[in-house]
């Protein structure tokens, strides 16, 4: 009976891994946009080939995987589950054969099995699996209808087999450590590619644009760039009767960016202080000396760790936290053409 | 062969597109995003001039345009200096330049490429040539490259032995002819010499054309189309990121420029060359960054490194994900597309079309 339940086992893995294999790489097609791309063997043959080799695996796959699933209820030695199960049989071994042959002459490149996740260079255990896998397909051949586990240890004969051999596969699969990486994986901020439309809305829902926006002569940016984690915006201005610029540095993030600014002479460049009649009116500042509370809650407090953690090069000042003054006097004390880095919208968490 | 999109700018690249100003005003934006990025993470200082004179600032002088922090000395870096050749000796090189003709010692170690290494007195009058200068010595020369050309692109279409070749959206096609005698040494590294296929080859220009002489790299083994899931990076990207850097020619760039065009520049940056790739990123995964952004790239070979600014991007560049084995193996990627003027300043060898490089962001 154990035997049995062995053999009857094998034909929803195999199964499983047919489908499976086949939706990875039409996956990956879609993707990249290109039916040979990521199918490993194909390598093996020449370039006007590989498209209709990849489209015949790909087909392949799925028919002996639905074939499996179709056949499952067929009567022992029904030609039709033979065919199936010995087709299945012969493609693993046909890999096997073609996937030695890779490692030999392609020794870079992965087996194109699972297509992205498949990318390691074929190794012994992918060579194990592939055997392992055609022995499975042909043990299935003998198996009659299935029919479900009739008692409660049967049921559970059957799961132990099934987790077992999920084991064994799972560990000739360096698929798996690449999927469980990739399910943890987040994208570093420098690799990020965020919209400027949306990093335009995160800098006007900001505490800093509230403050200066007075400032800006024309709502069209005069320059936007990006580097690594930061993007720059700059806004034509005046100050004392000469042209200026403002210009802001959003931190990209999804929520509460950090944001920092400056004025600047339009012509030469310089920072410039913002201008202390000005800014009283404009700028609004705060009635209450006050300290900007650090952002609530563990994301907004890695956030912002994180915005901490990528000082730019000539940027000795990135802190978090900030004094903001509302007399004029300690407006000329301190150097307002760095305004102070703040979470957008903290007009909530400040307190005076 | 892949179109811009309408509306894409050049990369600051296209400076003879928007006329003669064009260039200018680009070259000011480049300098001037320094500046700014400088105002908004530098504190104002209690001592430095709060309110300055407009008069004080020539927005066409170098020096005023110029970052507070150097890029190359050319005191301590070879340059380079092209022109056309009016009359050359064993001894001297007469070049002219713009109306005027400048005279070069050469070094009796000197040694001249037209397509293999030779004498600097078998190049010829008319020859358009780019020569290093010894850093320590003004108008002495030591190496000499004439009629030097490098195509690096999507391979369109091939007839016979010429291949016509897609450099990217903002760029025409570059034919490259490849001679019978230089056929078999092309093929051993670009066996693939089909439609859809990478192609990187030094060789002699000839009018538009380029002869093929010397494959730059290997050929990778996929389609341009067809790139390999680059490898994926966790946590933060590192500081200094190694690769392989190579040259390209100054087909719309004043010659002699120093500067690098970058595979990552930022997407919203909306550059015409982004439209040759279709692909949101390259093999090497790396940051994104703008027109203007300094890099300190080091020759690992040489030891030489310098600031240079990103003035365009390398849409072609990142599709390679070749290894430069000129001193050791670099890890697989183009990391950098310099101008021929950075590449020599670096102590690289043209002909050699690649040096290990690393860079370093955000100096």
């Amino acid at each position: 009976m154990l035997v049995k339940f062995v053999q009857e086992v094998q034909i929803p893995i195999l199964a499983a891994m047919l489908l499976g294999a086949c939706s990875a790489k039409l996956l990956r097609t879609v993707r990249a946009r290109s039916l040979e791309a990521g199918l490993g063997p194909t390598a093996l043959f020449p370039v006007r080939t590989r498209k209709p080799l990849a489209l015949f695996i790909c087909a392949i796959e799925f028919g002996l995987g639905i074939g499996l699933i179709v056949t499952a209820g067929e009567r022992l030695y029904s030609p039709a589950a033979i065919s199936v199960r010995l087709g299945t049989c012969l493609l693993f071994l046909v890999a096997t054969s073609a996937l030695v042959e890779l490692r030999t002459t392609r020794p870079d490149i992965g087996c194109g099995c699972f297509g992205d996740f498949s990318t390691a260079p074929v190794s012994a255990r992918t060579l194990a699996r592939s055997a392992l896998l055609a022995g499975a397909a042909l043990a299935t051949v003998h198996v009659g209808r299935i029919d479900p586990p009739r008692t409660a240890a049967q049921s559970i004969q059957v799961l132990a087999i099934l987790a077992a051999e999920l084991i064994v596969i799972g560990a000739l699969s360096p698929e798996l450590g690449e999927g469980l990486i990739r399910l943890g994986y987040s994208e570093p901020c420098e690799l990020r590619n965020v919209p400027v439309d949306r990093t335009i809305a995160a800098l006007r829902r900001s505490k800093q644009w509230r403050k200066l926006s007075g400032m800006i002569s024309d709502d069209v940016p005069a320059d936007i760039w990006r580097e690594l984690c930061w993007r720059y915006v700059v806004y034509p201005s005046s100050h004392k009767d000469r042209e200026a610029q403002l210009v802001f540095a959003v931190f990209l993030q999804q929520r509460r960016p950090t944001v920092h600014s400056a004025l600047v002479d339009a012509v030469t460049g310089e920072p410039v202080p913002f201008p202390v009649n000005a800014s009283a009116e404009r700028l609004r500042p705060p009635l209450t000396r006050r300290i900007l509370r650090p952002l609530s809650g563990k994301v907004a407090a890695r956030e912002m760790a994180q915005a901490a953690e990528y000082p730019q090069p000539d940027l000795p000042l990135s802190s978090d936290l900030y004094l903001e003054s509302n007399t004029a006097q300690d407006f000329e004390i301190v150097p307002l053409a760095i305004m102070q880095a703040e979470p957008a919208g903290t007009g909530r968490n400040a307190e005076p | 062969m892949p179109s811009a999109p309408t509306g894409n700018a050049c990369c600051d690249r296209c400076a003879d597109l928007g006329g003669a100003d064009a260039g200018k005003s680009d070259a000011g934006k480049i300098a001037r995003r320094r500046l700014l990025k400088a105002a908004i993470f530098r504190p104002l200082e209690a001592d430095a001039p709060t309110d300055p004179k407009p008069d004080d600032f020539d927005q066409d002088d170098p020096a005023d345009l110029a970052p507070t922090t150097g890029f190359a000395d050319v005191a301590e870096l070879p340059r380079a200096v092209s022109g056309t050749i009016l009359d050359i000796s064993p001894h001297v090189l007469i070049i002219g330049q713009i109306g005027t003709e400048q005279r070069y010692t050469l070094t009796p170690d000197a040694i001249g490429w037209r397509g293999a290494p030779c004498e600097p007195a078998a190049l010829r009058q008319g020859d358009r040539v780019v020569f290093r200068l010894h850093p320590s010595r003004r108008n002495v020369a030591d190496r000499i490259w004439a009629n030097m050309g490098r195509v690096t692109g999507v391979i369109i279409d091939r007839s016979g032995d010429s291949v016509l070749v897609d450099e990217g959206a903002t760029r025409k096609p570059q034919v490259i002819n490849i001679l019978p005698r230089h056929m078999g040494r092309i093929q051993v590294r670009f066996p693939n010499l089909e439609p859809g296929f990478l192609v990187d080859i030094i060789g002699v220009r000839r009018g538009e054309d380029l002869d093929g002489v010397i494959p730059a790299t290997s050929q990778p083994g996929y389609p341009a189309h067809a790139l390999p899931p680059p490898a994926m990076v966790s946590g933060h990207v590192p500081d200094s990121i190694s690769g392989s850097a190579v040259w390209h020619e100054p087909r719309d760039e004043p010659p002699g420029v120093l500067g690098v065009a970058y595979p990552a520049l930022d997407p919203d940056a909306r550059c015409a060359e982004d439209a040759a790739s279709r692909r949101g990123h390259g093999y090497a995964r790396m940051p994104y960054l703008a027109v203007g952004s300094v890099l300190r790239i080091r020759n690992d070979c040489s030891g030489k490194d310098c600031l240079v600014p990103v003035t365009g991007c390398a849409a072609i560049a990142r599709l390679f994900n070749d290894r430069c084995v000129n001193c050791g193996t670099s890890p697989r990627g183009r990391i950098a597309d310099l101008t021929m003027a950075s590449f020599i300043a670096l102590g690289g060898e043209l002909e050699r079309g690649c040096f290990n490089a690393t860079m370093t962001i955000g100096e």
